[in-house]
């Protein structure tokens, strides 16, 4: 993935953090210079009061507020939020089901039957798509299969799935499901990528995987960001690759969308699929999204007006429109990938979903990366400064790359064994929210929408402190 | 049609004491089930008018409107915001730990698990165990999900590939089954076979005509896919005769029950249907839109991991599905929860979620035998009005084209209007704050539901309906 901006660092190194960098006075003077720190008051950050109460009625406690490193796994609640899925609550006890065509003048959300294409746009900006080349709609695994009903379609000894070795459990299950579907052996047809030595896959790696099973691979299906290390694929290369060799690549973006800028359509890739739950804070289980690349999407009516398109499985959502509502029974489909569509989705999770992304509209996926790149950076830099105090001993290392190129908001620490349980027990503590995986992994991800330096600060203090 | 104009004048005694408003308000009063319509917000006519969400202060009160849409779109219940705003803290004060955080005084369970929360209020409203039952995705994509399961075409000589389902099937279910039919690589026209009405003005199948379409075709039918009730008759199918016919040869049945749940009694597991899919925003009132459902038999979901081949039903998967101890640990060895529950793909929406179990709750409260009871009353008293010679003559305007027999229709009643006539129609009916729904060129579909709907809305209904027909006439006749 090439950077946004030509002078975007490639390391830590590169942003020469001060020998003051890990106080606080420093920290906090580079919050007051962050163009994107206003975005903060947009969110709603649990306290540390908040975490720990067992009742929802208001405790009346302090609101020191907790820190929140968490939103790679479920984003905080935009403050729009209660003012959108009001207006549609609102609309659908007034109007009730008018409500799928009036426009409501004093509502955020427009008429029903648009709020799935409002939220699609805004998509769109933040993946690099045009609009029609987005749909909100389902869930990410159902999106995945309805799309790899369409892009994987075996044939003879051209069966073959390329993936990588860990993939999130969904995507193992969604590929092997779908190759014994077409009644192909799973094992023999799911090639997995390994990791070169830690946890990580080379693109060189990739690509002479792409090169050695060309023949006889039928999609490949990659993450856009890996959800344990945090690796940002080179997305770009590596579509290109495949497709030099005729394959068809489909990326899963849920932890890219939102985090790293994208360029679906100009990289040319064939489909992705994404959930909304986690960079873009639409709330946990929201309506996930999907893109399919415009080439893929036409649909063209033959001299007899019967139309012609990629072959999927439909439903009367995909439909056109116009025709939706005449029920002859004649599936015309949308062009672009809302022609994949197959209920009418929920509003409310619409509501909830252009809540989240109206906060997207004020920014831009550049200007948040170019400060989730420094930020990250930042949290790098003191745990490499910590790691120095330790000497020999060390008790931690991060596994994400170094190559900022090569990650997006997320590090990956790993843990000296008998570490994870005391490290979990302080952060609990002092209200720091990160994400553990055992034996001995947490994950911290300091988004550039809502955390801030004092956090990262704070968080490496309160670490160290741990690991003491 | 023109001397029934003082019928229905209140307190005016008819030799049918049946017809006037007096009786209305008396099976008003005689109803157990009266109380849950003030658990809904009914829309009042100036709300259906009125192009802000915010009130005027100088807004004149308004009566409420008489909204019988529930079959398209179900009314809002006053608990969902309640239930919203508990997810909504959850979410805010707990971010990520709210999956598993208990809350003491929640009406609502964490995140992760309140899937199956759902399920468990739902299995009793469709006649399952809980383990039947998934509260997830949408109808169409779970009925895709679920033909990938169960439509295994055979392309072999004597393989079964084709499909019975009806020919004027609402248009999803004709996509789904026309675009699985070619996924197969097989030819539509070939593999649907579509069942036709006898009487293309009163289109009702007859259960006789869908067994003996079974029997024509029994051995080239992989499955048999109908809705529970037909969306636009109103039709409620011999779920059981029809299934049992189509297993004595061996064929799988599934059934869409988007205008049947919520609406009439099911009884999916004693039927021993096979699958069966639906939405939750018609009598379910979750929504426009909300997490559907699915139902797979007991018999179906069995998972035996002991087993050399077939340890589970086949199917398309995705880590929800996956047990639920081990679903976190990340091993990709998928091992499926029993029942319906294995057949989940990803975690699913805990607003929508929410919205869902605040409506699952009144059912729970009413019970679905007592609604049907109240709906099977509610029905018959709108049939009755709409034909009572005294009130509309002997030859209305118009003809009723459900089912004449209760046991096989639900809360619905669909009416063609005579040609022209739909348009003036429906304006008198706006004007009437009246909402229903309308099938061009000439059908609307009335349904009042037992929720929330009194026999007072259905008396006024009729009324309104009356006058509307009646100025449809004369503007025809005008015209003519």
């Amino acid at each position: 993935m090439s950077p946004s901006r030509v002078d975007a660092p490639a390391s830590v190194e590169d942003y020469q953090f001060p020998d003051n960098a890990h106080t606080l006075e420093y920290a906090r003077s580079q919050d007051e210079k962050d163009a994107l720190r206003h975005l903060r008051s947009q969110y709603i950050v649990p306290s540390k009061a908040n975490l720990k109460a067992r009742k929802l009625a208001k405790p009346g406690l302090s609101d020191d507020e907790g820190i929140y490193f968490c939103g790679n796994s479920l984003g905080l609640q935009p403050k729009a939020m209660q003012t959108y899925i009001q207006a549609q609550l609102d609309t659908w006890s007034s109007v009730a089901v008018q409500g799928h065509f009036v426009n409501v003048e004093d509502s955020p959300l427009p008429p029903w039957q648009h709020l799935a294409e409002t939220a699609a746009k805004s998509m769109a900006r933040v993946v690099g798509a045009l609009p029609e080349e987005v749909a909100a709609m389902n869930t990410l695994t159902i999106n995945l299969h309805l799309l790899m009903s369409s892009f994987y379609r075996p044939s003879g000894k051209k069966s073959k799935i390329l993936l990588e070795w860990k993939a999130f459990p969904s995507d193992h299950y969604a590929i092997e499901s779908q190759i014994r579907y077409h009644g192909y052996d799973a094992k023999e047809n799911m090639i997995l990528l390994e990791p070169d030595d830690d946890h990580t896959i080379s693109t060189e790696k990739i690509l002479k995987a792409i090169d050695d099973n060309a023949d006889e691979i039928a999609l490949v299906l990659l993450p856009g960001v890996q959800y344990y290390t945090g690796q940002l694929f080179e997305i770009q290369k590596i579509t290109a690759h495949a497709q030099s060799k005729g394959l068809t690549i489909g990326w899963d973006c849920a932890h890219a969308a939102g985090n790293v800028p994208l360029k679906l359509h100009d990289w040319n890739v064939d489909f992705a699929v994404w959930c909304t739950y986690k960079y873009m804070n639409a709330g946990p289980g929201a309506i996930g999204g999907a893109f399919v690349h415009q080439r893929h999407g036409k649909v063209e009516y033959d001299e007899n007006d019967k139309p012609m398109f990629m072959p999927r499985l439909a439903g009367w959502y995909g439909g056109d429109q116009q025709s939706r509502f005449k029920m002859d029974n004649n599936f015309r489909p949308i062009p672009g990938a809302g022609g994949w569509q197959c209920s009418n989705p929920s509003a409310i999770d619409l509501a909830a979903l252009n809540a989240a992304m109206s906060v997207f509209d004020q920014t831009s996926i550049d200007d948040l990366r170019q400060k989730s790149l420094r930020l990250t950076c930042y949290l790098e830099h003191l745990l490499d400064q910590a790691l120095q105090t330790f000497g020999d001993e060390a008790p931690f290392r991060v596994i994400t790359p170094r190559d900022t190129k090569q990650r997006g908001t997320q590090l990956c620490i790993l843990l000296k064994e008998g570490k994870l349980k005391p490290v979990s027990v302080a952060l609990e503590d002092e209200g720091v929210i990160c994400d553990k995986r055992e034996p001995g992994v947490i994950r911290v991800a300091p988004v550039a929408m809502y955390n801030t330096y004092e956090e990262v600060c704070h968080f490496v203090q309160i670490f160290v402190k741990a690991l003491r | 049609m023109s001397n029934d104009a003082k019928a229905d004048e209140p307190g005016t005694a008819r030799s049918g004491g049946t017809l006037d408003v007096s009786y209305a308000l008396q099976l008003d009063a005689a109803d157990s089930l009266a109380h849950f319509r003030s658990k809904f917000y009914i829309p009042t006519k100036a709300d259906l008018k009125r192009p802000t969400i915010a009130k005027p202060n100088d807004e004149p009160v308004s009566d409420e409107s008489i909204y019988l849409c529930g079959n398209s779109l179900g009314l809002q219940p006053r608990s969902a915001a309640d239930l919203i705003q508990v997810f909504l803290t959850q979410w805010r004060t707990k971010a990520v730990t709210g999956h598993f955080t208990d809350h003491s005084d929640s009406p609502l369970a964490p995140f992760l698990n309140v899937d199956d929360e759902a399920a468990k209020l739902m299995a009793p409203v469709v006649g399952a165990q809980q383990s039947e039952v998934a509260v997830m995705g949408t109808l169409t994509a779970n009925l895709h999900l679920l033909m990938c399961s169960f439509y295994r075409p055979s392309t072999k000589d004597e393989g079964r590939y084709k499909i019975l389902l009806e020919g004027k099937a609402f248009p999803s279910d004709h996509y789904t089954i026309e675009s699985q039919i070619e996924f197969h690589g097989l030819d539509p026209k070939d593999a649907m076979v579509m069942l036709e009405p006898g009487n293309a003005a009163i289109p009702i199948l007859s259960t006789e005509q869908i067994l003996k379409a079974i029997d024509d075709h029994a051995d080239e039918l992989a499955l048999v896919l109908l809705p529970g009730i037909q969306f636009y008759t109103g039709q409620y199918f011999d779920f059981k005769r029809i299934t049992d016919h189509a297993h004595s040869y061996g064929i799988s049945v599934g059934w869409d029950c988007a205008h049947a749940v919520g609406n009439v009694d099911l009884k999916l597991h004693e039927w021993d249907v096979d699958f069966a899919v639906w939405c939750s925003y018609k009598y379910l009132n979750s929504g426009p839109g909300a997490i559907g459902g699915l139902f797979v038999h007991e018999r179906h979901g069995r998972v035996d991991m002991t087993k050399s081949s077939e340890k589970y039903r086949p199917r398309l998967t995705g880590w929800w599905g996956d047990d639920k101890s081990s679903r976190f640990q990340m091993t990709n060895n998928f091992v499926p929860r029993p029942g319906a529950a294995g057949f989940q793909l990803s975690n699913p929406s805990a607003l929508d979620l929410s919205a869902v179990v605040a409506s699952l709750k009144i059912f729970e409260e009413a019970g679905m035998h007592a609604l049907r009871q109240k709906s099977l009353q509610l029905t018959d008293y709108l049939e009755t009005l709409l034909t009572a010679e005294e009130l509309v003559g002997p030859s209305p305007p118009y003809t009723i084209i459900s089912p004449r027999d209760p046991a096989a229709r639900g809360a619905q009643l669909s009416i063609r209007l005579e040609p022209g006539m739909l348009d003036t129609v429906l304006e008198c009916l706006e004007e009437d704050g009246v909402v229903i729904d309308e099938r061009r060129p000439d059908v609307i579909r009335v349904a009042p539901a037992p929720l929330y709907n009194s026999f007072m809305d259905v008396f006024q209904f009729c009324r309104g309906f009356r006058r509307a027909c009646e100025l449809a006439l004369d503007k025809k006749e005008f015209q003519d």
